[in-house]
């Protein structure tokens, strides 16, 4: 029998698609395991009796997504595939996909296809279409991929005969390529790679080049001239990812026609689910269940650690005051880098529990659920439902989620995504909100359960995601650009979060919040420290200018020590600085530090809060430093009355719900639409939003 | 020697916000395709 063998046939597919379950079917016991020439990565062989006249050699290659080779397993399968004089080198492929995310699949089946090799493609799982409401036209697909297609089910032991018998048949298979991308990609380039390599496929010739190594088979001739046409790697990168975006975009074009996934006709558990979550009602219901429970959870789980930590850098100021040496250097850091560093720290608490959850829901595929459930609203409002996924992720950060509109083929609808991204509620505005909403909203429960402060941070991410739908109304009516887009949206299966990626993404994301914010709010802190610490003459004469005074006041040492610390406040750079700009801010019911935070806070929002503790921590002159919170407490107006009260706190957080203060999303939306026309237009209707919504919140609520 | 330490912060302070926000260069570190 061994002695008949004629024919190599290799099992390719991406992984997970039960390559080694055809693999076994067709070979039975008959196999071998082996190592592939020069490394040792297991190859298994087995023999397999196509017919009476037909034994075939079949090898199962390693899984792979693709033959670009990054990684070993690749780099296996592409030598194999395209080194004829290689012993395992096949006369045909069998690309074995899987029904589910045959997208997925076809990426790897066309390039295969590309090579010329004759090739079928077999979709395994077959069983389970009916389940998942699965059809697909096989005649068609046949005819766009111009290659043998056949539904087989490997655990249920279906379509295997059908296969030997196709396989008897393999030297009249069309072999023609079915994604010609080179002309599309770069002509005069690949004409180049035509004429070099003539005695070979275009497309064969292409993977040659874009090879880190050259290939053990090529001849030095060949190699001169691979190192000639390989020299800008940029540009070999970048052709790269267009081949793969085309190829995807014929993939697209194929599957739209052949096939189909009615999930209404599904009976699995996975579709069971999806009718729920995805229902018209029900879905909205759950997802604002889920959103409630986040924010509940962010301050229902956070306080106590957040007390704890600023009570603990409050301890480190005091710590420094009264262990080192007395002089400047000792007041910068206990009043302006303990205070500033503290004012990030603190927020580490929200953030991780945030991130938590987002990216536990991300791993059991109900973020997908979500883009899907909101396309159908985002669509009414000019966006896509690919919109969700910049929008969802601005809940990080705004930068990397103009960046996500990329994948928005409409112009149109990715420009209103990038311009209504920095309203949702980035993690920056989230230490902002903690301490207004701890400062101004009671600490009490609704009916018992429901925090008033959850409440009001939900109904702050609300309104942020309202003021981005509203703002993608009116420019859908503003802008005059055509549109035309398709949405396409693979739900992965839901399963349970792995602990240790979600255990990753939250150090991740974590990490870049203290890192990113905690230099920017150290450099500020040390700033205004310096500027809130010294002034001109009046600031220099001020002991001497209130002891006189207020000699006959009869305020006692300690009263006539706060005096003092407010006048030199009052008296220097920034005090000077602050009060140029108290008129401008003075209607939404600010003083003139509050003017100073926000200044500071324009480069990154959440400089707010370190500002202003650096700000009253150099106003207590070192009596009583205490916690960020009971600074912002004490902190009274002229007339004696608490600075943060109900009107001018609202009116704070409308602010900052709506003004563009961020240089960085500024910044990325200027490359991004590579016009300094948006993030102007950004920068000055959300400051004048903001600014119309403080004034009118401050003035109905004093 | 506190206030020579309280200068240097400060110069070194400024030094990385001005670099920060004048002469910011994001391509080293980007790692998505952006054609950067």
């Amino acid at each position: 029998m061994e002695g008949s063998v004629t024919t190599n046939i290799a099992l390719v597919g991406n992984p997970n698609t039960g390559k080694t379950s055809l693999f076994n079917q067709l070979t039975g016991l008959k196999q071998k395991v082996g190592n592939y020439p020069g490394i040792t990565v297991d190859k298994k062989v087995g023999v397999c009796k196509i017919s009476e006249d037909f034994t075939a050699e079949i090898i199962d290659l390693p899984g792979t997504y693709s033959i670009n080779p990054t990684t070993l397993d690749e780099t296996i399968v592409l030598e194999t595939l395209l080194n004829k004089d290689n012993e395992s080198h096949p006369s045909l492929v069998i690309v074995v996909a899987e029904v589910e995310n045959l997208k997925r699949n076809l990426l790897l089946f066309s390039q295969i296809k590309d090579l010329q090799i004759p090739t079928i493609l077999v979709i395994n799982m077959a069983d389970q279409m009916e389940r998942k409401g699965i059809s697909i036209d096989i005649e068609q697909l046949k005819t766009e991929l111009k290659t043998e297609v056949i539904l087989i089910s490997s655990r249920k032991k279906t379509g295997i005969e059908t296969l030997k018998r196709k396989i008897e048949n393999y030297k009249n298979w069309n072999t023609e390529p079915i994604a010609s991308t080179a002309d599309r990609i770069d002509k005069d380039f690949f004409n180049t790679i035509r004429e070099d390599f003539s005695e070979m496929s275009l497309y064969k010739a292409w993977l040659l080049i874009t090879q880190q190594k050259y290939c053990s088979f090529l001849t030095e001739e060949q190699k001169v001239k691979i190192g000639k046409l390989k020299s800008d790697k940029v540009k070999i990168k970048k052709y790269q990812h267009k081949e793969t975006i085309f190829r995807y975009q014929r993939i697209n074009e194929i599957l739209k026609k052949v096939y189909k996934v009615d999930r209404s006709q599904a009976t699995d558990l996975r579709s069971k689910l999806d009718r729920v979550l995805t229902h018209k009602v029900f879905g909205y219901v759950i997802f604002a269940v889920v959103l409630f429970t986040i924010f509940q959870s962010i301050f229902e789980w956070a306080s106590l650690p957040m007390d704890y930590i600023d009570g603990l850098f409050a301890d480190f100021s005091e710590l420094v005051k009264t262990n080192f040496p007395a002089g400047k250097f000792t007041d910068l850091i206990a009043e302006g880098v303990i205070p500033g560093i503290g004012g990030v720290i603190i927020f580490i608490p929200q953030i991780a529990i945030l991130f938590m959850f987002i990216s536990a829901l991300e791993e059991t595929g109900y973020m997908s659920r979500v883009v899907f459930l909101m396309d159908k609203i985002m669509r009414k409002f000019g966006m896509s439902g690919k919109s969700i996924i910049p929008l969802v992720s601005g809940t990080a950060c705004a930068i990397p989620a103009v960046m996500a509109s990329r994948n928005i083929s409409s112009w149109k609808e990715r420009l209103i995504t990038i311009l209504v991204v920095p309203f949702t509620t980035c993690s920056a505005r989230l230490p902002v909100y903690a301490i207004l909403i701890a400062l101004v909203i009671p600490d009490k429960r609704i009916f018992g359960i429901f925090n008033l402060q959850g409440l009001t941070l939900m109904a702050l991410y609300l309104l942020g995601f309202g003021a981005a739908i509203i703002s993608a109304i009116l420019l859908h009516k503003i802008l005059k650009i055509e549109n035309k887009s398709l949405f396409v949206i693979e739900m992965p299966n839901y399963k349970i979060p792995s602990i240790k990626n979600v255990f990753y993404e939250v150090v991740e994301k974590t990490k870049a919040f203290i890192f990113g914010a905690g230099k920017i709010i150290l450099a500020l802190s040390i700033v205004l420290w310096f500027l809130a610490s010294n002034g001109p003459s009046s600031f220099k004469n001020a002991e001497a200018d209130v002891t006189l005074q207020e000699q006959n006041s009869g305020l006692n040492s300690e009263e006539l020590q706060k005096k003092i610390a407010s006048y030199k406040l009052e008296h220097s750079y920034i005090g000077y600085m602050g009060k140029t700009i108290e008129p401008v801010i003075k209607p939404m019911g600010y003083d003139w530090k509050i003017g100073i935070a926000l200044i500071s806070s324009f480069a990154a929002r959440e400089v707010f809060v370190g500002a202003l503790a650096t700000i009253y921590s150099v106003q207590s002159d070192g009596n009583n430093v205490g916690t960020i919170k009971e600074r912002m407490a004490a902190e009274v107006n002229s007339i004696g009355e608490k600075r943060f009260d109900l009107p001018t706190g609202i009116s704070l957080l409308l602010f900052y719900a709506f003004a563009m203060q961020c240089v960085g999303t500024l910044a990325i939306v200027k490359r991004e639409t590579k016009s300094w026309k948006w993030p102007l237009l950004q920068l000055v209707s959300m400051g004048a939003l903001a600014y119309i919504c403080a004034f009118a919140a401050f003035n109905l609520l004093s | 020697m506190q206030n020579i330490l309280v200068y240097i912060a400060l110069g070194l302070a400024i030094a990385f916000l001005i670099r920060k926000y004048f002469f910011s260069n994001k391509k080293g570190s980007c790692d998505i395709d952006c054609d950067c």
